[in-house]
Order: C-alpha cells, then sequence, then structure tokens
C-alpha cells in the first residue's frame, strides 16, 4: 500500500510556520531561562506588567514607531499616486521608471550612511522628523512603482470621457479616479507602512539611538543580552502585520505578476 | 507662442526620487577621493587604492554573492517544489491563511530567532543537552556567527522562500498553468515532461526578474548578517557601515570607496534589468 506523505510534511510545515510565534510569546513570558534548562524557572506575566508599566520605555517606542509608519504611509502613499500620474503618463516614462529603481534597488542603512550628512546639515539628524523623512525618501519610489500598471489607457480614457462631459479636474477625481484606485490605495498604504515598521537599519543611522522605534528596542535588548525583553518587542513587532494579515492577506503580499 | 509649463508632477518626481540618490552617491564619491570629509586634505587616490589592495571588498562581495545565491537558489528551489507537490492543499482555508504568516516576520526578528534556537546556548543546544548529545554548550556546533554562515542562509531562507511559494501559487492560477498541463498530458506529454515543459519554463520566465531582485536585496542585507554574522569576512553592508562608523578616519573614506562600489554594482544591475526593451514579465 503506498503511503500517503503529504499530509505530514503539510502538519510538520504548519508546525514550523507557528513556532516562532509560540515561541516568542513564551520567551517573553519566560525569567531567569538558564543553559541547560529546557524549561525556565519562571514563567508569568512579569515581563509584560514591567512593558505596560513603562519602565523600559517598550509602550512609548511601539507608539513611536506606530506615528513614524503612519505618517511614512500616508506621505508617501499619497505623493506616489499623485506622481506615478505625471511619470507613467510621460512620454519618457520608461527613463524615468528606471531612475526610480536606483533609490529602490539600494540597501536602506548604506543610502541613509551616504544621506546622513545632509540630514546633518538640515537638523533632521537624531529626531523623528529625520527618520520620517529618511524613511519616506525610501518608500517613496516603492509607492510610485506600485502604481505603475494602475495609469494605463482605461484610466486614461475615463479620463477624457469625463472632461468630454464637461466635468473639472476634481470631480475626475473624487468621481472617477480615487473610487478605481481605492483598493490599490488601500494596499500601497499599507505595505508602506511595513516598510517603516520593518525598518532597522536607516532608523539607527538617522535617528542614532535617540528615536528609539520597536525595531531599536529589539536590537538594542539583543546587544545588553535582555532576550525576554527582546522577545516581547518582538511580540509587539510582530502582531500588527499578523492582525492586518487576518483581515486582507493583499496588505501584506501584493500581487506581483 | 505656446509656452511650455513645467510638470510639476515630474519636478516633484526628480526632487523626492533622483536628487536624494545623486546627493548620496556624490557625496560618498567625493568623501572615497578625499575631496570632502574631517581630516582629508584634497583630492588623493589613496583610499582606493587601500581598499583595492587589502582585499576587503572583493572578500566581502564574494562572501555576499555566495550567501545570496545559495539562499535565493534553495529558497526557489523549495518554493517550487512547494508549489508542485502542495498547491492543491495550500488553497484550502486555513493553510491559505497560515502561509502568509512569515511575512509578518521582519528581518530583525528572523536574525534574533535563529540566534535564540541555534547559537550554544539556544533551544536546539537545551534539548541537545537533555538528550545527552553534548555535556557543555561548547560541544554545540557553531550554527550562527559561523565562517559557513549557516545561521545567515537560513534567516534568508525562512524569510525569502515564503514569499517565493506565493508568488508561484500566483502564476500557476494566472498563467493558467493547471488547464496547460492538462493540454500537454493529452498530447501525450508525461508527467516530467509537463514539469520540465510547462510547469518550469513559464514559471521561471515570469518570476526571473523578482527573483535576481531577491538577490540583490539579499546581497546588501543588513539586520540578518549583524546578528548573526562573524567577525569577518562580512557581508557589504555591515562592512561599509561598521568602516564608515569607525574613530578611524582613514577608515571612514574607505567605508565610502566601499560605499561608492556597492552603489556602482546595482546601478549596473537595476540597469540591466530595467533597461532592454522587453515585454514585460514583471508588473507592479
Amino acid at each position: 500500500m503506498r503511503v500517503n506523505w503529504k499530509p505530514f510534511v503539510l502538519s510538520l510545515a504548519v508546525l514550523l510556520i507557528l513556532f516562532p510565534f509560540v515561541y516568542l510569546v513564551f520567551l517573553s513570558l519566560a525569567s531567569e531561562w538558564r543553559f541547560p534548562e529546557v524549561w525556565p524557572s519562571y514563567l508569568g506575566l512579569k515581563n509584560w506588567v514591567t512593558v505596560f508599566g513603562s519602565e523600559t520605555g517598550l509602550l512609548r517606542s511601539f507608539f513611536s514607531s506606530l506615528l513614524i509608519s503612519l505618517s511614512v504611509a500616508v506621505f508617501s502613499t499619497a505623493s506616489g499616486f499623485m506622481i506615478s500620474k505625471a511619470v507613467f503618463y510621460h512620454p519618457k516614462k520608461r527613463t524615468l521608471t528606471l531612475l526610480a529603481y536606483f533609490p529602490y534597488i539600494l540597501a536602506p542603512v548604506v543610502f541613509a550612511a551616504c544621506l546622513s550628512f545632509f540630514f546633518l546639515k538640515m537638523g533632521l539628524f537624531g529626531n523623528m522628523t529625520g527618520v520620517v523623512v529618511a524613511q519616506f525618501i525610501i518608500a517613496f519610489p516603492y509607492a510610485l512603482l506600485f502604481f505603475s500598471s494602475f495609469w494605463n489607457e482605461k484610466v486614461k480614457s475615463y479620463e477624457d470621457l469625463v472632461a468630454t462631459l464637461g466635468g473639472n479636474k476634481w470631480q475626475t477625481y473624487t468621481k472617477v479616479v480615487l473610487p478605481l484606485a481605492k483598493g490599490l490605495l488601500m494596499i500601497c498604504f499599507f505595505q508602506t507602512f511595513l516598510i517603516s515598521w520593518f525598518e532597522y537599519g536607516l532608523t539607527s543611522i538617522i535617528g542614532i539611538g535617540k528615536v528609539q522605534t520597536l525595531t531599536i528596542k529589539v536590537f538594542m535588548f539583543i546587544k545588553e543580552a535582555n532576550y525576554y525583553y527582546g522577545a516581547l518587542s518582538c511580540c509587539l513587532l510582530i502582531f500588527p502585520p499578523v492582525v492586518l494579515l487576518y483581515f486582507n492577506k493583499r496588505y501584506v503580499f501584493k500581487k506581483l505578476v | 507662442m505656446k509656452t511650455k509649463k513645467p510638470n510639476i508632477g515630474i519636478v516633484l518626481f526628480v526632487a523626492i526620487g533622483v536628487v536624494p540618490f545623486a546627493a548620496a552617491f556624490v557625496y560618498a564619491l567625493l568623501y572615497s577621493f578625499g575631496i570632502i570629509g574631517v581630516a582629508n586634505q584634497g583630492f588623493t587616490l589613496r583610499f582606493w587604492e587601500s581598499v583595492l589592495a587589502s582585499g576587503t571588498f572583493f572578500k566581502s562581495l564574494g562572501y555576499s554573492v555566495v550567501i545570496a545565491l545559495v539562499a535565493v537558489s534553495l529558497s526557489v528551489g523549495g518554493a517550487l517544489w512547494v508549489t508542485l507537490k502542495f498547491r492543491r492543499q495550500l488553497e484550502k482555508r486555513i493553510l491559505s491563511f497560515v502561509i502568509y504568516l512569515p511575512l509578518a516576520i521582519p528581518g530583525i526578528v528572523t536574525g534574533f530567532f535563529t540566534f535564540q534556537l541555534f547559537s550554544k546556548g539556544g533551544f536546539f543546544a537545551r534539548i541537545s543537552h537533555k538528550l545527552g548529545f553534548i555535556t557543555e554548550a561548547s560541544q554545540f556546533p557553531d550554527l550562527v556567527n559561523d565562517g559557513l554562515a549557516v545561521g545567515i542562509i537560513l534567516s534568508f531562507i525562512t524569510m525569502v522562500m515564503p514569499f517565493f511559494v506565493l508568488l508561484f501559487l500566483n502564476v500557476y492560477k494566472n498563467e493558467r498553468i493547471e488547464e496547460l498541463s492538462i493540454l500537454a498530458q493529452s498530447l501525450g506529454a508525461n508527467s516530467r515532461q509537463v514539469v520540465h515543459c510547462v510547469f518550469l519554463p513559464i514559471l521561471i520566465r515570469k518570476t526571473w526578474v523578482l527573483i535576481i531582485l531577491y538577490f540583490i536585496f539579499l546581497l546588501g542585507a543588513y539586520e540578518v548578517p549583524l546578528i548573526l554574522g562573524q567577525e569577518s569576512p562580512q557581508m557589504l553592508s555591515v562592512l561599509i557601515i561598521q568602516e564608515i562608523k569607525q574613530y578611524d578616519l582613514d577608515k571612514i573614506s574607505e567605508g565610502y570607496v566601499v560605499a561608492v562600489l556597492y552603489t556602482l554594482l546595482v546601478s549596473v544591475a537595476a540597469l540591466a534589468l530595467f533597461l532592454p526593451k522587453r515585454k514585460r514579465a514583471y508588473a507592479s
């Protein structure tokens, strides 16, 4: 008899996928877990209570990250959408698209290291505004390229039709273009939110440790060998995207092909 | 005569999308030649000569290329296998949600988690001790901060493979590979021929630009090699930042030399990928 091995492999895969989430929550509840103990000597809500008591500033970091990511998502989605129209209706759109790929493809941390001088001169070094501006610079090309397929002949024809029927620019946007782009705008908003939410290297360079987002906190706890708080920060970092996934998978994964 | 109004959209595009990149590149270039910089005294080639002679850049580049290549090859290979064998099961309700979950984990968390599992005092070392395979933590094999970059490659695979599984499942559906496979079979092809002549060529042809893009992203990855890498050689981004942040002022200029070389490398890659006029296989 032939054994069907697929259910076993699939069950194993599901366990492997869920394991990091379970392990990180477990580690965030643990304390004084020394080698070679397989089970921690303390397991409880102590770490979480401390965090909510704001002793380590983790809650503050959570809200700083949220504010930075929301700002980056709003600015990059809005500007990406508006500017992409000019780019993708332009006769030289291939050259312009190519130019957008350069910052998109470069490692953000290297980009930030080379830009840090200008941020210093503009007074944007080591503060939240600087981090938002820097993250916006890397999220903008993504948002711009995201809308490349939206500005096609069909949308152009709709715009022409509204103009022929006497509609003005405002009506073209509010009655036709924005309703058509609503779904894509939502996806782009959440994708750029996640680019910012997950960013570490660039934030550490421009924020110079003064802007403590959650990713900065995770790394700080790793360096201090405080793995329990590190795991707790990881939980705060990964559960918002899981919630987004629950509502709509497309917020986290965009169909690219 | 009609005067041409400047296109405000294009002006903004250049200001946000082009100027920062150009400024960053020119700054790094000038610094690398000693024209600007705290202790630099004018144009010199000595930082370039020093970097090229020491071989640090080439070692780091080779190391990064091998790691990225191994990680992308294993991820794409694994994702193709999963798509081929499990696509029907992965469309079921719970699994179709679960396979998206790895995308919620950023690089820094993957690095931290891998360290927690595979370090000498980590989860697997404790299990090994309990099972009697080792008696001391030092007996556990080096799987993080190691010369073979096992930890880095493992982290990259767990980050990249889920993305490619989802991508291939999408392409499989959009390109109607199921129908084409049935057609090929009805024309007499066996299952091996269907895989080699229908499944693989369509999936690879539709996604090769993204596969190369992911290779480039991994080449410049920072968080994971920062946590799981070793002292030397280091991956490119870690090397650049380490040099630029040094107190030795000569090293800062050398860091910018590496940054310029890396930027040139990815820019050439972008030109090669997106400049040729071809039918768009990758549409955002």
